[in-house]
Formats: C-alpha cells, structure tokens, sequence
C-alpha cells in the first residue's frame, strides 16, 4: 500500500497533465482562499463593532454555536438544490465554518483589550475610528490571526466537498478513488489535504507571531489558547 | 480655572452618582477630589473632558461651557492621567508620551524627541524610551503615563487616582515628583483620590465628598484637619489628624537649645563640618533620629524630639549643619502660642 502510494505519488502524469496534483492542488487552494476572503469581508467588520461598543454580543455566540452544529454536506446538496451547481453554493457552505472563527476571535480581540487603554486613549482625544484604528485593531490582530487560522484549516479540511458538486480540488482524487474503487488514489488526496493544512498552520502560525505586538511576542501560546476556548464555547 | 455649577448626574437605572455640586478649581493649584467609593469623585472628573455629560448643570473650563466643544477636540486640550496608567500596549514609551502631539498633527519625529525630554523631565532614563510598557514597573508606567498628559502643554491636568496602584514608598516618590513638577509648571490640576492622606499631602484645597454626591467641606487641607465640618469629614480626615495638622504649622520661631559638650548624658557626635553623624552615651553609639530641617513644619520639629534617644531632637540649616537642640516643650509652648492662629499658616511654605 505505502509502496503503491509512493508510485502514486510520482507518477509523471500527476505533475503534468491538467487534472493532475499541481491544477488540484491550486484548485482547492482557491476555494479555500475565496471562501476565507468573503468570510471575512463579513465577519471581521461585524466582529470590530461588536468588540467596540459591546452591542450584539448574542449574535457572536449564537452564529458560533448555532453554525457549527450544520451538517456541511447537507447545507451544500441545499444550497445546489436552490442556486444550482457552481461555485457559489460550495463558497456558501465552507463560509458556514469560517465565519465563526473569525466572528469569534475578532470579537475577542478588540473586547479584550485593556480597558483602562481605551479609556486613556479616549481621554486623550482619539475618535471612536482612531481608537478603533489605533488601539483596539493593533490590540486585537494576534486573536484575530487565531481566528483566521481555525478559519482556514476547518475550510481547507472541508473542501473536500466541493467535488460532490462536480468541481475540482483534492476533494476529487477521494470522491473518484471511492467511485473506482482505487484506495491509493483516495489515501493520496487525504494525504495532500493534510499536508496542505500543516503548510497553512505553520505559516498563519508565522504570521500570528509577527502581528503580536512589542514583548507580548512571547505570549502567543496562552492567545491561542484562548481563541480555541472562545470558539468551542462560543 | 474649573467651575462645576450645581451639577447633577443621574443613570437610567436611577442611580444618583452625584446630587449637586458645585465648586471651583482654581488656576494653578491643585484641587483634590476624595472621599469614599461611591461618592461620585471620579463622575466629577470625568464631566471636565466629558467623557461623562451631566444630567443638569455644567462645567465651565476657563470660562467655556464645555458641552458646547467637541468631545476629541475638547480633551486634546486636558492632559489625562489614570489609574494603572492606561498606556498603549502596542506603542513605545516614545510613541505613548507622543501620542497627544501627533493627534494635534505635529510631526512624529518632532514630537519624539519632545516626548524625549518630558521622559527625563518626570524622573525617567530616556533610555526607557523604545521600550514598551509591559517593560516597566507600575510606577515607571505611571511616570511615562504623566509625561503623556504633558505632552500636549496642555494647561489643565485631570488624574484619577494616578498612584493608587503603585505600593506605598513609590507612591510617595511619585507625589513628591508631582509636587516638584507642579512648583516647575504650575498646572490647574484636578486630582481625585480615596486616601485622605494624599489629599492632604497634595492638595491646596481639597473637596470632601459624600456618598451620592454632596459636598461635605470644601477647604484647604490645614482648616480641613483643624475644623472639620462635621462628623463625617472628622470621621474620615482620621484620628490623628491633630498630630497631623502639626505638618501646617511653620516651626520657625522655634526656642533651640545648646548640647552639652561633656558628660554623663547622650552626647551629639558632628562630623567635621559640623553635620550630626550619631548619639554616644560612654560606650554606647546609636544612630541618629529624624532631623528638623530649618524652615520645617512643627510635626518634624516633634518627630525629630521624640526620635531622639537624648530625648532632644537635632535641628540642622540647609546644609545639614547642626543649629541647636529641640526640646519636646519647646514644641509644646510654640503650639500654644500658635493655637487658633494654625490656619494662616501657609501650607506651601512648610509642605
């Protein structure tokens, strides 16, 4: 099996023909990056006023909680049933799993910040959109990357199903293994799904480091922690 | 100058945080807002830059209705200082004590090397400039947190409770540091506190509050210990405010006495420039007690007799060099003589 993987693997057609791993690879990576971006043109700004006036907070454990439990399979055989195949439907669906993450951390961050700096940044003079700006956005960036990290691994996890739909993605090599009954080609799509994940993890995980600001930098682990708790438990 | 004209502040939920006030901060001076928690001290203080609006009345800063201003506008006018001191987290000490600067849009490399100078200005290395807060001790924090409400040249100060967070010995550098500043630049300042005790170290006039909101005595803190206005500002100046208010009283006509130079007694060991270095008694030496410096209050002349183990305190001149001994009666003739006459006595003068 590992041998017939391995064979799988480097097969010359795999890196050259058009349905081959690289197109797939780059297939799946779009859906991933297309569904993220539009999850997060809604839900960072929803999340940015809610953590800065506090109103709506309901809405972040609600949507947390409440989209989570959706069956992500069913949601897109609906979502197919009443726009049709392509790719909005599947956009549709993944975005169900990343806009919680997002909501989550982005909320968490901009309320976590230190009270008393908003006060003093207030007292000073600052708008409302300077304070936003200055204070709570720089503040929140480190939450917000976790959110954006849960966000992106859920999502390219998911993506898979965008195959069910006739579309490409690493999602096909499993839907056409089982179809053919060929298990190396589906064990070769899982392992690409996962490394894609690990890849994306280590690099949002660079990138979280980089936005945490001054000597916090060496407190990003109890941050992420706290995301994940945020974001299980809405 | 400051006027809070019959001001009343009142939540939807009912609360009452202040009933109706009305006092004046005077141009230059300090003014203390203190009283127990809940007496609506921090409320008052924060309807000068309106980050609170009053349900009636108003506030007046030189004159100007402050509802009519723009909130920003308005308090990029008022330096602000706050308990814990509120410093950005993300931003330099530089980029902290610069921020009202920048906001009034001067140009950020001028404004850090201004930001530069104030650090050095309220006690700090400059050094400490490219670090960021979490670097600092509370009462380094605290500092740069002053140095930002300077920052603008703003004429008026308001502080909350600026040095409660900080422990008891940096709490007194802190108010010493505040009081050295102030006597440089000469600042309307409104300062709120719970502990009588800064009230009375800082304040040229102090404001007692009331829970709910009323002012109980409004007066300088010298009359404030020698007449308190009635049993809830006796209750809450404290119980040795007698003792205390020696500290408002000038010791200046004090009667010294000689030392004996020989004998069975303590004797006063002086170095060579005559400063008192110690107490020997035949074999026995025993370090020096609290000294009264000349020009000092009453209170230190008494600290410095009672410390003493000769049971006669050191009076030393501005140099350290000793003037004469004070006797424990003397201070007590000089009390007499000053009965009824403590409040005219000017605090600055012997603070």
């Amino acid at each position: 099996m590992f041998s017939s993987l391995i064979a799988w693997f480097t097969a010359s057609a795999q890196w050259s023909s058009t349905t081959g791993i690289p197109t797939r690879l780059l297939q799946h990576l779009g859906y991933t990056a297309l569904t993220v971006l539009v999850a997060a043109v809604i839900a960072v700004p929803i999340g940015l006023y809610i953590g800065h006036t506090g109103r709506g907070r309901f809405l972040v454990v609600g949507l947390a909680n409440g989209l989570r439990a959706l069956p992500e399979l069913g949601v897109l055989v609906l979502f197919v049933l009443l726009i049709g195949l392509g790719l909005t439907p599947v956009v549709l669906a993944l975005m169900l799993l990343a806009i919680p993450p997002l909501l989550a951390g982005t909320y968490a961050g901009v309320s976590g910040v230190d009270p008393a700096a908003v006060d003093a940044a207030r007292g000073v003079g600052m708008t409302e959109r300077q304070i936003l700006v200055q204070v709570e956005l720089p503040n929140a960036l480190p939450l917000m990357v976790a959110g954006l990290r849960t966000a992106t691994l859920q999502v390219v996890a998911t993506a898979t199903i965008a195959a069910f739909v006739s579309l490409g993605g690493l999602g096909r090599y499993i839907v056409d293994g089982q179809a053919q009954r060929d298990f190396v080609q589906m064990a070769g799509g899982a392992v690409l799904v996962a490394l894609l994940a690990i890849v994306l993890e280590v690099a949002l995980q660079g990138l979280q480091r980089a936005v945490t600001p001054g000597v916090r930098r060496t407190r990003s682990t109890p941050v992420v922690g706290k995301t994940d708790t945020v974001t299980v438990g809405g | 100058m400051i006027e809070f004209s019959d001001v009343r502040k009142a939540y939807p939920d009912g609360t009452v945080a202040l009933t109706s006030l009305s006092l004046t901060a005077r141009e230059g001076e300090i003014t203390v807002l203190v009283g127990p928690s809940g007496c609506g001290k921090t409320t008052t203080l924060r309807m000068v830059n309106r980050m609170v609006d009053p349900s009636s009345g108003t506030v007046r800063l030189d004159g100007v209705d402050v509802s009519t201003q723009d909130p920003p506008t308005l308090r990029r006018g008022i330096g602000y200082v706050i308990q814990n001191a509120g410093l950005f987290p993300h931003r330099t000490v530089l980029d902290n004590v610069a921020t009202v600067p920048v906001l009034l849009g001067r140009r950020r490399s001028e404004a850090r090397s201004a930001a530069g100078e104030l650090l050095e200005r309220v006690g700090l290395d400059p050094k400490v400039g490219s670090r960021y807060p979490a670097q600092l001790s509370g009462g380094q924090q605290q500092r740069v947190g002053v140095a930002r409400a300077l920052a603008g040249d703003a004429p008026v100060l308001l502080m909350d409770e600026p040095f409660s967070a900080v422990d008891p010995v940096v709490r007194a550098d802190l108010q010493d540091e505040l009081l050295r500043l102030q006597s440089e630049l000469g600042r309307t300042i409104l300062f709120v506190t719970h502990d009588i005790d800064e009230a009375i170290r800082l304040g040229d006039m102090v404001a007692v509050l009331r829970v709910g909101g009323t002012l109980a005595q409004f007066a300088p803190p010298a009359e404030l210990l020698a007449a308190p206005a009635d049993d809830f500002v006796a209750g809450f100046v404290g119980r040795d405010r007698g003792y205390r208010r020696l500290q408002f009283v000038g010791a200046g006509s004090l009667a010294l006495s000689d030392f004996p130079t020989t004998g069975e007694g303590w004797l006063l060991v002086v170095d060579d420039d005559g400063r008192p270095t110690g107490w020997r008694q035949g074999e026995e030496h025993v370090a020096l007690g609290t000294v009264h410096a000349e020009g000092g209050s009453l209170r230190s002349a008494l600290d410095a007799a009672l410390s003493s183990p000769a049971g006669r305190g050191v009076a030393v001149d501005d140099d350290g060099r000793v003037l004469g001994g004070i006797e424990p009666e003397a201070v007590i003739t000089l009390l007499h003589a000053s009965a009824g006459s403590t409040a005219g006595s000017s605090p600055e003068s012997v603070r």
